[in-house]
């Protein structure tokens, strides 16, 4: 046989590097939810286990595209005479060829097969060691944002600690995390903390995962949920030991509230209220470049924040029937159909993780929501719960009317409020 | 039709009864024009005519495709709105799947395996009609709401419950595209299964003398395979989508959480359902390249036994996988283990397809016409997305890889890149048999390389938007997540692709009207299609029909050119001693009982019941008509100078 293994093997090595240029140059595989760069031992068993796959796979097939590429150049007939050539010998093949392939194909399986086992086990629930350790959540699902529930921080008089939309979690410490959902199924995923696990109604799910230091990580619903399912998405936070305590603490606490000053200072419009295109990102550079750093500065109170408009909004808050959805623990809200508000100063983002929570953003999500997030609940009601638009309960069609009006110095004033609830 | 018959069915008999028949009962004669397509029964015009609809639909589901990549080409565009990126890509799929690759199976199907097999027609000509018809009716019925204000269906493809339910799909718009997504799949349901079971009969009675099952063409064992495959996938379907349909109309709790419903048994019946249905598309396309792969190396195919038992293996493992689909339901370490060791599996008899097609090219004369560019383009392509899917039967890694466009980039792998880059070698290889022209060798090889680099340029850098954490079925993402490239790259190729597609087709079209004449076998061939007297073929397909001697059995015939035409003077003289070629007659009851079936699908679809009863009257005045009309058929006699007498309603004495 005249086929040489040396510059083949020299060729595909080289088609490799080249092909593999732009995922480095373009970064192709190092996203906010890249499921290489894994910050925790879920998300790392689960890459091993992608590893192993890859290189067993890669290894069969750069031989059998070898022998392929091999076979096609060298029997290719070339030339008309060729073809015309007495035909080749008329073989039906070689069964100890066949069986020998069958059996590489089954070793080469075990290989695969054999950490694949392994790690179905280790990623399924916290490993029984760490049980004691382990700190639990409830995430569930909604359309189209998340609530997370604390079981084990309960507070006086209103049961456990609800948030929305951001998970916060101790770091270096297994969490297992119960799925629940109150509609679709929907799915939990944080790419770089561990793959997905569905949150499915009448069935109770649960994950684990763990964050080996304190991060900032990205997440998103990962199964089809309807409308608004691309925009569902929310945030994970791992915070020390000690921070978490500490934001535990802040978190158990009603409502913080401002008190009007004696003097009123001026009123002047601090950003942009024009109406933005629909599906205009809210991501800005300065935030991603240490998202962390901008998570802690949303623990603190605004430095211009303006008082009268905080007492304002509050006031506009129950006149518009906000509270009728939302919880701020404290003081008006009572509702239950929509995200608890009571620290939403304290979220970096709003509309479920998609707009950064900057005053700019949240004064397009209160006025133009079915901008942001086409279909969700605030716009058309939940529950039986009117939303900003009415909808004729025979057809169940929007009416064309408005149920809630809001205007441009309404929604500052609501801003602002929202804002000062840290 | 099978000799059996003629003997207690006399052609004066036939001739009395017809005269005193009611106008209703009269057989159409038509052979050319509208009513000759509308009552055909022959397998060849009905292949043609699924041919025609499933193209139709391929480029339907192509624009939808477009559509889809335009508005992701860049970061949160507004191109189109999230509920229509959603009606597309649920129509994408639905519409790619069940209205474009199985029909276009079925239209290969339905010409091709009765020519392999050396017979007249299917074993029942009329349900072979009907199944095409009806196959409209479902298309029509799924495809309507595009047409109406709640739009097409939205509810993705696999419809998982409880987001088909009455609370949760399009609540806030009066809903009937659910239901038209449930009526038109359940239609299509009954199309293929019919189909099925003609094709399983087919095969097991009509073959011709002398072919043995293990010496049937790969293509026509793999229609076997296939057909048992859709019979027994479809009924899961069809249970789950009449308790959806329950629910739906009247009240019922299968998969309504609020009555106790378990949504997760939806996916169950889905899926069992769903996972064949992935080797329902994928097996005609290995059968096709089975054919195409030996006739352009010159030498039979390598390991012709094992290539078929696998083909078996794969289909019946092909039932024991379907919860590798739902790996991220949380069903426990012991059924997950269970279904990624039986997916791990089903990579063998896979493998081994692939290792015997290498075989078939080793040590043969490769005549790289364009057919066999694409089959060898399919041998690469499909080995990629094989790669893939065994990434995906590793449970924990999966877990990242689910519902991410990492998978979206395996299984177009397999179903562009293996079912369609097959059925398009198939096309190319069967047309000079089937319109008696030959395809221009230059377009046809650059047409194959447009689609090869733009199907990759589309597919290849989804395979790291997954990785890189990209959820599928999403209409927007951020411009912040590092999707931006990829994203656009992948847009660019689908345009290279669509390019490629339009090109495909142009040489088609242009070849059908002006292309250079082809007549008989153009490529050497080696199964009986190719022993037809003439291209396009008669309607009764065989002058004489053949007797097998081998595997390969017109390759036989070639090299044993003089017994075999000793052998056919003799069997045509018995088969005129019998009374001629017995040929089935055109109906119009196939095309009266679907049309009853769309009727009724309609209306039950938009909840209005007494439209339903209707549809279903006339459906019953289909089937009664059909009972009725009598068994029909009429003989052709074949003279020694090749010409044809005798047919429908003609004088049956004249011989």
């Amino acid at each position: 046989m005249r086929f040489s293994l040396v510059p083949t093997l020299r060729r595909a090595t080289t088609l490799l590097a080249v092909a593999l240029i732009p995922l480095f140059t373009a970064g192709w595989l190092s996203g906010p939810q890249s499921t290489f760069d894994v910050k925790g031992p879920v998300a790392k068993s689960q890459l091993d286990v992608f590893y192993v796959t890859v290189w067993v796979t890669m290894a069969i097939f750069v031989v059998v595209a070898a022998v392929l590429a091999y076979a096609t150049i060298k029997f290719k007939a070339r030339k008309t005479d060729d073809e015309h050539a007495p035909v080749p010998p008329q073989g039906h093949g070689n069964p100890l060829v066949e069986l020998g392939l069958i059996a590489a194909s089954i070793a080469a399986l075990v290989i695969i097969a054999v950490p694949t086992l392994k790690a179905i086990w280790y990623t399924y629930d916290v490993p029984e060691e760490q049980r004691a350790n382990a700190y639990e959540v409830t995430a569930r699902g909604l359309q189209w944002w998340f609530q997370f529930e604390y079981p084990s921080e309960q507070i006086d008089g209103s049961g456990q600690l609800i948030t929305g939309n951001e998970l916060v979690i101790p770091a270096g410490r297994p969490v297992r995390i119960n799925l629940r959902t109150s509609d679709v199924i929907h799915s939990f995923w944080v790419p770089k903390l561990g793959g997905k696990v569905d949150m499915i109604p009448n069935r109770g799910n649960h994950m684990w995962l763990q964050a080996d230091e304190p991060g900032y990580f990205w997440g998103q619903c990962a199964e089809y949920c309807g409308e608004s399912h691309a925009v569902m998405r929310f945030r994970v936070i791992a915070l020390a030991e000690d921070d978490f305590a500490a934001w535990v603490e802040n978190q158990k606490k009603s409502a913080r509230t401002v008190q009007p000053s004696a003097s009123p200072k001026a009123e002047f419009a601090s950003y942009d209220m024009t109406r933005k295109p629909r599906n205009a990102p809210g991501y800005t550079a300065d935030f991603d470049a240490d998202p962390m750093a901008a998570w802690v500065n949303f623990q603190f109170p605004d430095k211009d924040e303006n008082a009268d408009l905080v007492a304002k909004g509050r006031a506009l808050f129950k006149e518009k029937n906000c509270i009728t959805c939302h919880s701020v623990r404290g003081h008006e809200g009572v509702g239950v159909n929509a995200p608890d508000l009571t620290h939403f100063g304290s979220r970096t983002t709003v509309a479920a993780g998609l707009l950064e929570n900057s005053k700019e953003n949240l004064h397009r999500w209160l006025m133009y929501p079915n901008d942001v997030k086409p279909g969700n609940k605030m716009w058309v009601g939940v529950n039986g719960m009117a939303g900003y638009i009415d909808i004729d309960p025979a057809t169940k069609r929007p009416t064309g009317t408005r149920h809630i009006e809001l205007n441009d110095t309404e929604s500052r004033a609501l801003v602002e409020y929202l804002h000062s609830l840290k | 039709m099978a000799t059996a018959t003629t003997a207690a069915y006399s052609p004066a008999d036939a001739k009395s009864r017809a005269s005193h028949r009611p106008w209703f009962f009269t057989r159409p004669v038509a052979k050319t024009g509208l009513v000759s397509w509308l009552t055909t029964v022959d397998h060849k015009k009905i292949g043609l005519l699924y041919g025609i609809t499933a193209l139709f639909f391929f480029l339907v589901g192509g624009i939808e495709a477009l559509l889809i990549r335009v508005q992701l080409a860049v970061p949160n565009n507004t191109f189109i709105s999230h509920q229509f990126y959603n009606e597309l890509f649920t129509m994408h799929a639905t519409t790619m799947i069940f209205l474009a690759v199985m029909p276009l199976s079925a239209a290969f199907f339905n010409y091709m395996m009765p020519l392999q097999i050396g017979a007249r027609d299917v074993a029942f000509p009329r349900l072979n009609g009907f199944a095409f018809w009806v196959f409209i009716a479902g298309a029509i019925v799924l495809n309507v709401g595009w047409f109406t204000a709640a739009g097409a269906p939205d509810v993705g493809w696999f419809g998982y419950a409880p987001l088909t339910s009455n609370a949760y799909s399009q609540q806030f718009a009066g809903d009937v595209s659910t239901d038209l997504w449930i009526m038109g799949l359940q239609i299509l349901g009954v199309s293929s299964v019919i189909g099925s079971l003609n094709f399983i009969v087919t095969i097991i009675n009509m073959r011709a003398p002398g072919l043995t099952m293990m010496r049937l063409p790969v293509f026509t064992w793999m229609t076997l395979f296939t057909a048992f495959l859709i019979i027994l996938s479809f009924p899961a379907i069809t249970i789950a989508l009449v308790e959806l349909m329950m629910d739906r109309s009247f009240g019922t709790g299968f998969f309504e959480v609020a009555k106790g419903g378990m949504p997760i048994l939806w996916q169950h019946l889905f899926w069992i359902f769903g996972h064949p249905e992935v080797y329902i598309l994928i097996l005609p396309a290995m059968g096709i390249v089975s054919e195409i792969l030996p006739t352009f190396s010159r030498k039979p195919l390598f390991g012709y036994p094992i290539v078929v038992f696998s083909g078996a293996v794969i289909g019946f493992l092909g039932f024991g996988v379907w919860s590798h689909h739902m790996f991220t339901t949380g069903m426990g370490t012991m059924a997950t283990a269970a279904f990624s060791l039986a997916t791990m599996a089903i990579a063998v008899p896979t493998g081994v397809k692939i290792f015997n097609w290498v075989g078939t090219l080793w040590g043969g004369h490769i005549m790289t016409r364009t057919p066999m560019m694409f089959a060898l383009g399919f041998i690469w392509m499909f080995m990629m997305g094989g790669f893939s899917g065994v990434m995906h039967s590793a449970a924990p890694a999966d877990a990242q890889q689910q519902d991410s466009y990492f998978v979206v980039a395996h299984f177009h792998y397999v179903l562009i890149g293996g079912s369609i880059f097959a059925l398009l070698a198939g096309i190319h290889f069967w047309f000079p048999l089937i319109f008696g022209r030959i395809v221009s060798e230059f377009w046809g090889k650059l047409s194959f390389w447009v689609i090869f680099v733009g199907f990759n340029v589309t597919f290849f850098p989804m395979h790291f938007l997954g990785l890189n954490g990209m959820p599928r079925r999403t209409a927007v993402y951020d411009g912040n997540m590092g999707w931006n490239s990829a994203n656009l790259v992948a847009t660019i190729g689908a345009f290279i692709l669509a390019i490629g597609i339009g090109i495909y087709f142009a040489v088609m079209i242009y070849t059908y009207f002006k292309g250079k004449k082809a007549a008989g076998d153009v490529w050497d061939a080696r199964t009986l299609e190719w022993s037809v007297p003439t291209t396009p073929p008669p309607e009764h397909n065989f002058h004489v029909t053949p007797t097998v001697h081998a595997r390969d059995a017109f390759w036989y015939e070639k090299t044993h050119a003089k017994e075999i035409a000793a052998e056919k003077a003799k069997t045509a003289a018995e088969t005129e001693s019998h009374g001629g070629i017995h040929m089935p007659s055109q109906s119009w009851f196939p095309l009266v009982t679907a049309v009853g079936m769309l009727i009724g699908g309609l209306f039950f679809a938009h909840h209005y019941f007494p439209g339903a009863i209707a549809g279903g009257v006339i459906l019953l005045i289909g089937v009664l008509g059909w009972a009725f009309e009598g068994p029909g058929g009429y003989h052709l006699h074949i003279h020694k100078d090749g010409s044809v007498t005798g047919g429908e309603g003609q004088d049956e004495s004249a011989h």
